[in-house]
């Protein structure tokens, strides 16, 4: 199924290739006003963070000259996967100076680019990592707190505050549009973050555990529990052993939180750009 | 036309009907070896005497298959771990991909980076360390700084580099004795496969099929490092082969057809057997119209001379970096009610193939992976294509199982291979061509919802499915069997394991901490106990049952 959707993009790859590489190249950056903008921001600074025509150029200069490693979604094949790097604290002048430096002792190499396209090929990996503020926002974030507090905040941490088994939302908005998390909170199986699929397992003794699974290889499985413990088991010792395709996380349909509610909720997970928990 | 220099334990197969191994245990004489070393004869006997691995598949025929009998599928569940050495180097992207070399008690190890060593394989503890002062710029060997192994003879331990050359060592010392260039590493070249030794030749391949450059097999003197013949893997203009490019003496300079994984040999057909690469660029096609001979296929190579007697080509114009360097596996088989003198590939395209080693007929080719591509391979030995990629995702780059060492049990008749459920589709980009610059052409989104991996058993006369033991993910280590019914083998997640050869079952299990990558095992005596090694991460792991007399 997966192999489908992935066709389509391409189809839509194919669809905008007149902006070829080769066009890029043989047309110089400077003449595009934007590109051409001398660097006036601060040192370290990408003076094209949220450009759409650098972003359109950083991305075919990847496509060119970074995807045969890092794949064509920059998820990664030999070489790693880059649309984390936002997510861990990675500053983007730390991604320019990589592209320019390389990484000694890899295949990565140094780049003799122009200042201007390194900074448009990590505008284009940082717009496919991280997200715009949300926009046309209706809901009342402090409305939204509340509910957060008490439908969610059991399972989800913000800023060192909530429950272990889901995951840390604290700079969520920076990493999932506001279609993404309203999604997730109608419909959480749609799309499981590895780490939070659901399991449940029946132990020699009879006693049925539920919670999320965070490892398995061939003979054993590590989860956290609903009571957030961490638990290790050996396949061989388990009665039962069913892995859900589906979230732990309930499904929050109309009948659980309304329109109106969702909408504040969202608001409010809209202001959730903090620091990475990583970087305190 | 059975070879029992070649099998070592020489055992026929006919349909169930099987001859009595014959298995002549001597033990090594310690200190006998050390005024000759290793000779050509010791090397035609393959794994006879017990004590001793000294060619990167245990002998000629690539069939990783020990005759030792102290490990059995009763006693497997007690083996322990004896001793780790640690080797301090790192392998970004790749695997320990070695198989150490024993003799008279002494291992001989090469590792990633070209660092190499000998040591005690009763304690794991180093005798000698060298490591290769490396440039630093390096092309397709930083991308893959990995090494395969050693090549042995009388004193000498023969090892190719990342910067394609290849040295010759003292084995007492681990001094250099001499060192000849292979090919220039500006282009794009490298080199990481274990030299293969045999009468009087050191046989290398070369690495590099992502840069413009031109596969070749050579044969060198052991004693002086001089070329004996190369054989390229590309035609010239006008040679045989080069109908299938079109007509560009460029284009055939850097076709690519890599010859990077140790190949098999039959001495009494002095044929070598080896696999070659990808074409270049690996998935941008339009340069290189025609089936692109003499890529992705395997070649029989006369030894004396570097002539090619035949070849087989498994993946005509392949736009999938599906390359065929895979050890081939030599064996004599009773194939549709004659004995066939056959060679084996389960191949990164997804199909298991058998054809005939001394004319190169093909005999049999079915598929050994669920993602697929060809319907199946008609009876010129040509495949049917099914999926160009329009039907959805094909097996990804890395393959259906790829360059890890397969293992076949003769008394079986059944290939053990790692089979990889992974798939992808292309998106082919016309690259820039210099040298030294990667030109591969194209994009790979690699379907990460799906895919797993599994040890498989594949009967080799029908290239049916007998069993398979699934690993959660894609697994890219080899495989490794003994005459007592186990297989050997490990897998992404870091797992060492141990199988039950006839059922699938899995015997033993033991976590290394680091996934097992590239790597196959191998197996030896010493002091009557039998230890089988594993390489995995940054440790080389040393297994045996526990020692009752102490």
């Amino acid at each position: 199924m997966a192999c489908i959707a992935l066709n389509r993009v391409f189809l839509i790859l194919f669809i905008i290739a007149p902006l070829s590489a080769a066009r890029i190249l043989t047309a110089p950056l400077s003449a595009a006003p934007v590109l051409g903008a001398p660097l006036a921001s601060p040192q370290g600074v990408n003076p094209y963070e949220t450009d759409r025509t650098a972003i359109r150029v950083g991305r075919a200069l990847f496509e060119t000259r970074c995807a045969q490693c890092h794949g064509g979604d920059a998820k990664g094949i030999s070489g790693p996967d880059l649309t984390v790097l936002w997510a861990v604290g990675t500053s983007d002048d730390r991604v320019f100076r990589t592209i320019q430096l390389g990484v000694s002792g890899s295949i990565m190499p140094s780049s003799s680019a122009p200042d201007q396209e390194i900074w448009a090929i990590v505008a284009y990996v940082k717009s496919i990592s991280t997200v715009p503020e949300f926009e046309n926002d209706t809901g009342d974030a402090v409305r939204g707190q509340e509910i957060f507090a008490s439908t969610c905040a059991n399972c989800h941490r913000v800023n060192g505050q909530g429950g272990h088994l889901g995951p840390d939302l604290t700079r969520i908005a920076a990493i999932r549009t506001r279609e993404m998390l309203m999604r997730s909170i109608r419909d959480p199986s749609a799309s499981v973050a590895a780490g939070y699929r659901a399991v449940t397992l029946v132990t020699e003794g009879g006693q049925r555990i539920r919670g999320a699974m965070k490892s398995e290889d061939a003979f054993s499985i590590l989860i956290v529990d609903t009571d957030e413990r961490l638990q290790g088991y050996l396949k061989a010792d388990l009665q039962e052993l069913t892995r859900g395709e589906r979230s732990l996380m309930p499904e929050f349909g109309p009948d659980r939180l309304g329109d109106e509610e969702l909408d504040d909720l969202l608001r409010y997970l809209g202001t959730l750009r903090g620091a990475a928990p990583a970087r305190r | 036309m059975l070879s029992t220099r070649l099998a070592g334990i020489a055992v026929l197969l006919a349909f169930g009907t099987v001859g009595p191994p014959s298995l002549v245990a001597q033990v090594g004489d310690p200190g006998a070896g050390d005024a000759l070393g290793v000779t050509y004869e010791d090397l035609l006997q393959g794994l006879t005497d017990p004590s001793r691995w000294l060619t990167f598949s245990g002998d000629y025929s690539g069939q990783r298959h020990s005759p030792l009998t102290q490990i059995t599928p009763e006693n497997v569940h007690r083996l322990v771990p004896q001793w780790t050495f640690q080797t301090g180097t790192l392998t970004r992207g790749r695997g320990f991909e070695t198989t150490p070399l024993v003799l008279d008690g002494i291992l001989y190890v090469t590792g990633s980076n070209n660092y190499a060593w000998a040591l005690d394989a009763r304690t794991g503890r180093r005798f000698w360390q060298y490591r290769r002062n490396l440039p630093n710029d390096l092309t397709y060997g930083a991308s893959a700084p990995v090494n395969r192994g050693f090549g042995m003879l009388g004193d000498r331990l023969f090892m190719v580099t990342l910067d394609a050359h290849l040295l010759a060592l003292d084995r007492r010392t681990g001094g250099v004795l001499w060192e000849i260039e292979l090919a220039d590493y500006h282009v794009g070249y490298a080199a990481t496969l274990a030299p293969l030794v045999i009468d009087g030749k050191v046989i290398v391949g070369i690495s590099g099929g992502e840069y413009p450059t031109r596969g070749f097999l050579d044969a060198y003197d052991p004693e002086t490092g001089d070329r004996i013949w190369r054989f390229n893997t590309i035609p010239g203009p006008g040679e045989p082969g080069s109908e299938t490019w079109p007509p560009d003496a460029e284009n055939l300079a850097r076709g690519g057809g890599g010859t990077w994984m140790t190949g098999s040999y039959d001495p009494d057909l002095d044929l070598l057997y080896w696999g070659t690469g990808n074409p270049n660029p690996d998935y941008y096609d339009e340069t290189r119209e025609g089936a692109n001979l003499y890529t992705n296929s395997i070649v029989a190579i006369e030894a004396s001379t570097g002539t090619l007697r035949w070849h087989y080509q498994f993946t005509p114009h392949d736009t999938h970096d599906w390359d065929s360097n895979h050890v081939p596996v030599l064996a004599d088989l009773m194939f549709e009610g004659e004995m066939r003198s056959v060679v084996m590939v389960a191949n990164r395209n997804g199909f298991f193939y058998v054809l005939d080693r001394i004319t190169g007929e093909f005999l049999l080719g079915k598929p050994f992976t669920d993602t697929t591509w060809a319907r199946e391979i008609g009876p010129d030995g040509r495949p049917i294509i099914l999926n160009d990629g329009s039907l959805g995702c094909l097996p990804e780059p890395w393959g259906g199982t790829n360059f890890m060492p397969p293992s076949f049990n003769p008394a079986l008749g059944v290939m053990f291979v790692t089979a990889r459920e992974s798939c992808a589709t292309y998106v082919p980009q016309e690259p820039v061509i210099e040298p030294g610059r990667n030109s591969s052409g194209g994009i790979i989104w690699i379907d990460r919802e799906q895919g797993y991996g599994a040890l498989r058993a594949i009967d080799v006369v029908t290239g049916e499915r007998k069993w398979e033991f699934r690993y959660p993910q894609p697994t890219m280590a080899g495989v490794m069997t003994t005459v007592t019914g186990l297989v050997f083998a490990g897998d992404h997640d870091g797992n060492f394991m141990a199988f039950d050869a006839d059922t699938g079952e899995n015997l033993w299990h033991y976590q290394t901490g680091s996934r097992i990558w590239g790597a196959a095992p191998m197996t030896h005596m010493l002091d009557g106990r039998q230890y089988v090694l594993i390489p995995s991460g940054t440790t080389l792991v040393a297994f045996a049952l526990p020692d009752d007399r102490r």
